[in-house]
């Protein structure tokens, strides 16, 4: 039988994920938990194992595409029976089936919300069960495509949106091919929506607040739009009417006037400068890259935490002389230990112990408790540069480890963050972060908090300078240090004596010894 | 047929008159269906005579004596007595005036109601055994049959209730003393209104859950909230502790609780009161006399228009499945009895929202921000705390908050959290949005009135929308 396959979840909250490449091709046999596929999501890269033994019937998705959760991505021809019963037996590709269908159901509707969530009033929904229409296939024409009255009403009467509005003729015919009764009906009928110039005149319209600021919007008088709704023997205006009638009223047929307004919907405001086709002049001058993945994650992480905790930035430096010396002493030894012992290690202890001292520095804002909670627990993070962008992987409860282990683990977890294979748990819980910009040069940064942390340490490069000891001109090795404060929580004075401490750490690494 | 039985017909059968049943059976009757209801203890069910309304007039009490015994900082000095057995009375006073309009408003629908136990005995025919020996049973032939029998609470291993030491909610809602101690069995939300009710009242509580949460069925903050107001009234948790067994102390309790790990620890109190869950009330209906199969838990399958698997009978309220409470019941009692009458009705609610009468209050509708997303939706979603509410200040309760939770493509509102005060109340409006299709937008530009606590649901509206005025913006 065949096995459609939807991309699964792989990873918390996921939404999305683009296919980065197919491990399989059409007709490759394939085992059960065999990876068929990487994917991107926006934290990594993570495998897609096959759900079953077979063979590839089919791929469905290019590498690069960037796909949905839920929609199909492969197509597995298996060995297992081919009758009917069999696919409803199979407890798995039953609730395939009704992904796919799913998916088709959500095609259906004008915006592309999960297929069981109608937006329509229970008058509304009620009307379509009295009219026997599944208020799903109905098309909405209220604010975000909300269904009305009116819509499942048109609906039944014939997709009303694919002919040019009935009414406004009909009532004209009749009222000119009729006197006596027929006048009385369009009177009761509500006299504005027999207005066949499109123009109305009323003292008073019924609409939702969101018809009102696009009327306002398009420079549209409510009163002045014709409507043949009404709420409560008052007429009432939908979005759809407001939008017609700004594209120049009732002489426009409804396709027309929807095709266009569509259109203007979809142009921001003053949109500048973001021409959806870009002419050929324009693809010269400019390459357009997607905002997407990992690189949207970083832009979002970084924003939220600038917009959220005011920054302060510490700059110091630290006479790392007798750390440079420490560390030449040791690499050997660690070496043959099997481990390669960087600074890195050291400026963590350093900070741990630091941390210990002023606990505000490890500490998070809960802004809906209105709590500050200071960590007990020192999960490290550490910035990392890879080529997908900034990583943060975690070395976890850093002051329970030795120098050691901290160097293993953190080579291991920044090669994995670099060649994308890391988890997403193995980036999440920090509790403070360093960033280690002096890798690619430079003396003082200004970092951006690892929100929700409250403070991060940038490390500048280990240079020798000339520096004054004991009144004498003598080469040094410094190591600039800057560090960045959630202001709301951590004051400048704290934030001046962990530096302090750090420093200290840094400038006699003995003194980790008794950490 | 059993002597002395006598055989009525009707076209719609009623069996339980809490808040599903005997909101069916007035509406069934108001669509001019021949209607029978038949309820073997008292009109209003659980939700009047020993759910709902009792324990919202104890908490009334509690809350009016607590009020005024902690004004000082208002410059009001009082120490109020608790007459227990007078708050009794009133509480009983209360419940009766509604279950007396229960008992007339159906009569004055023309709904016939019949005192008694029903039973199916057969497809299309119930017994009904009245009251107690000897006082006979009748034969009632039915058209259609809604099963609206409730749920009752279910007992730990070892802990029967015997109204004296082990208590139900039903129990711990008829006390005629204040206890000076209590045990709970369970943070739900039985167990946490009743927790701070006895609190406020007087009683030292002490809580024991096996999960690591009060109100472990809400999102973390909302159940810490809680918590710690619980707190503050003196309530001590014990949380990842089951009641494993419990024996007599003097006049009360020790209970003796275990971790998963298997360490015990033991409580002393006047009396325990559990309150771990209710169970649908489904074993004792003769259901297998019509083929009728309820779930592992109990409850009976329904359809969208609350039709079970057999034709012609139906099932609405807690029978029905989750949530179990009184308004779901009711709705689902208005839609059955529409469908019996051929109208277009059916169980289509987007939502249906939900309150627990803590302290403070705690209402939900809808989705929170994971269901969102995890139903495909990508949810923005925006937040108000009650401290920024002015007249939450100005009645002293600016704890918790207003959190809604929209589509961020079309701007619809999908749910909201609120925990503060009246979040029972304020609840509503979302319920409304929600059900109306209701923007952002059009919630967010609907003026609402100062100062009130439901201007906390506009600006968390606002806040979703950037635009929020009286919190800063993200
Ligand atoms: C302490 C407590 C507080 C609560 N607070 C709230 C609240 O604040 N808000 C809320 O919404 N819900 C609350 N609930 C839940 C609410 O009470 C129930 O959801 C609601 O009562 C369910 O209504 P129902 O019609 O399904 O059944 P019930 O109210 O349980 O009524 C069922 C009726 O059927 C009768 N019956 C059963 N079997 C038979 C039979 N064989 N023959 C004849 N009659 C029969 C019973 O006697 C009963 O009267 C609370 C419950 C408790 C216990």
């Amino acid at each position: 039988m065949v096995r459609e396959f939807t991309l699964p979840d792989v990873g918390e909250g996921l939404t999305e994920a683009e296919i980065v490449s197919w491990l399989v091709d059409s007709g490759d046999a394939v085992s059960e938990d065999q990876p068929v596929a990487e994917v991107e999501t926006d934290k990594a890269v993570v495998e897609v194992p096959s759900p079953v033994d077979g063979t590839v019937r089919e791929i469905h998705a290019a590498e690069g595409e960037v796909v949905p959760v839920g929609d199909v991505i492969i197509g597995f021809d298996t060995d297992e029976d081919d009758d009917a019963g069999a696919a409803t037996t199979d407890t798995t590709g039953g609730a395939d089936d009704e992904t796919v269908e799913s998916a088709v159901s959500a095609v259906a509707e004008t915006d592309d919300a999960p297929a069981e969530h109608v937006f329509a009033s229970p008058s509304a929904r009620r009307l379509a069960r009295e009219l026997d229409i599944d208020i799903l296939t109905v098309e909405g024409s209220g604010p975000g495509g909300r269904v009305t009255d009116r819509d499942v009403r048109s609906h039944a009467e014939g997709d009303a949106s694919t002919e040019p509005e009935p009414k406004p003729e009909s009532a004209v015919q009749s009222a000119t091919t009729a006197v006596g009764d027929e006048v009385d009906e369009l009177e009761l009928g509500g006299g504005a929506s027999t207005v066949t110039e499109g123009e109305a005149d009323r003292d008073r319209t019924l609409a939702a607040p969101a018809t009102r600021r696009l009327a306002e919007e398009e420079g549209v008088d409510i009163d002045a739009v014709s409507t043949e709704q009404t709420r409560d023997g008052e007429a009432f205006v939908a979005p759809e009417q407001v939008r017609e009638h700004a594209a120049g009223g009732v002489e426009q047929t409804a396709p027309g006037a929807e095709a266009e307004t569509g259109e203007a919907g979809e142009t921001p405001a003053g949109g500048v400068d973001l021409d959806p086709l870009p002419d050929a002049e324009v693809q010269r001058r400019e390459t357009r890259e997607p905002y997407t993945g990992v690189r949207q994650t970083i832009g979002e992480a970084m924003e939220e935490s600038k917009y959220t905790a005011p920054h302060v930035t510490h700059h110091d430096e630290a006479d790392v002389t007798r750390l440079v010396e420490t560390r030449g002493r040791l690499k050997p030894e660690a070496a043959e230990r099997g481990a390669s012992l960087s600074y890195m290690p050291f400026v963590v202890k350093a900070v741990v112990a630091a941390l210990k001292q002023y606990p505000i520095l490890n500490s998070q804002l809960d802004e809906v408790a209105g709590e500050i909670r200071k960590k007990h627990y020192y999960n490290v993070g550490i910035a990392t540069a890879t080529d997908a962008g900034l990583m943060v992987p975690v070395v976890k409860d850093a002051d329970r480890k030795g120098m050691l282990d901290i160097a293993d683990e953190m080579n291991d977890l920044v090669e994995k963050a670099r060649d994308r294979s890391i988890a997403p748990e193995e980036m999440q819980g920090g509790t403070f972060s360093i960033t280690n910009f002096g890798a690619v040069g430079g003396e003082h940064a200004t970092p951006i908090i690892n929100y929700p942390e409250t403070a991060i340490l940038g490390l500048g490069e280990i240079k020798e300078k000339p520096r004054v000891v004991d009144g004498e001109v003598v080469p040094r090795h410094v190591l600039t240090l800057s560090l960045s404060i959630d202001h709301r929580v951590i004051d400048g004075a704290e934030a001046g004596q962990f530096t302090n401490t750090v420093k200290r750490y840094l400038e006699e690494p003995e003194l980790l010894l008794l950490e | 047929m059993v002597v002395g039985d006598i055989s009525t017909g009707t076209e719609v059968l009623v069996i339980g008159a809490g808040p599903g049943g005997y909101v069916a059976a007035i509406r069934a009757a108001q669509l001019g269906l021949d209607t029978t209801l038949v309820e073997r203890d008292a009109y209003g069910g659980v939700c009047l005579n020993r759910g709902c309304i009792p324990s919202k007039a104890l908490i009334t009490g509690a809350d009016t004596a607590h009020e005024a015994a902690a004004a000082e900082e208002m410059g009001i000095h009082a120490d109020p007595a608790v007459d227990m057995a007078g708050l009794q009375s009133w509480k009983d006073g209360v419940v009766d005036q509604l279950t007396g309009g229960v008992e007339k408003l159906c009569k004055a629908n023309g709904v016939n109601l019949v005192e008694g136990t029903a039973e199916f005995a057969s497809e299309g025919t119930v017994r009904v055994a009245h009251g107690g020996e000897g006082q006979g049973s009748e034969t009632l032939e039915y058209e259609h049959a809604i099963i609206a029998t409730g749920s009752r609470p279910i007992e730990v291993p070892g802990f029967a209730f015997d109204g004296e030491h082990v208590l139900s909610s039903k129990h711990a809602l008829d006390l005629d003393s204040v206890p000076e101690s209590l045990v709970v069995v369970g943070a739900g939300y039985i167990g946490m209104e009743l927790s701070t009710t006895y609190a406020k009242l007087g009683s030292d509580v002490t809580v024991v859950e096996m999960l690591h949460a009060a109100l472990p069925a809400y999102e973390e903050d909302v159940g810490r909230v809680v918590r710690k107001r619980a707190e503050e009234l003196g309530v001590e948790f014990n949380f990842g502790e089951g009641a494993s067994e419990w024996e007599p102390q003097g006049d009360g309790v020790r209970v003796t609780t275990e971790t998963e790990g298997g360490e015990t620890a033991t409580y002393d109190a006047d009396t325990v009161l559990v309150a771990v869950g209710r169970q649908p009330v489904t074993d004792t209906l003769g259901l297998e006399n019509v083929g009728l199969d309820p779930t592992e838990r109990g409850f009976l399958d329904t359809d969208d228009y609350g039709e079970t698997n057999v034709d012609g009978i139906y099932a609405v309220g807690d029978v029905a499945g989750e949530p179990m409470l009184a308004h779901k019941a009711s709705a689902e009692g208005e839609v059955v009895a529409e469908v019996i009458a051929e109208e277009p009705a059916a169980m289509d609610f987007q939502s249906i929202p939900n309150a627990v009468f803590t302290d403070p209050e705690v209402g939900t509708v809808g989705m929170t921000e994971a269901e969102a997303e995890e139903a495909g939706f990508d949810p923005t979603v925006g937040q108000m705390p009650m401290h920024a509410s002015g007249r939450a200040l100005t009645l002293r309760e600016s704890e918790g908050f207003v959190r809604v939770v929209a589509d961020a493509d079309t701007g619809f509102l999908l749910g909201a959290q609120i925990v503060g005060p009246e979040a029972s109340e304020l609840i509503a409006e979302v319920g409304l949005a929600i059900e109306m299709g209701a923007t952002l937008e059009d919630v967010g530009s609907t003026v609402h009135t100062h100062p009130t606590l439901s201007e906390a649901v506009m600006e968390a509206v606002k806040n979703a929308e950037d635009a929020a005025i009286h919190t800063l913006n993200r």
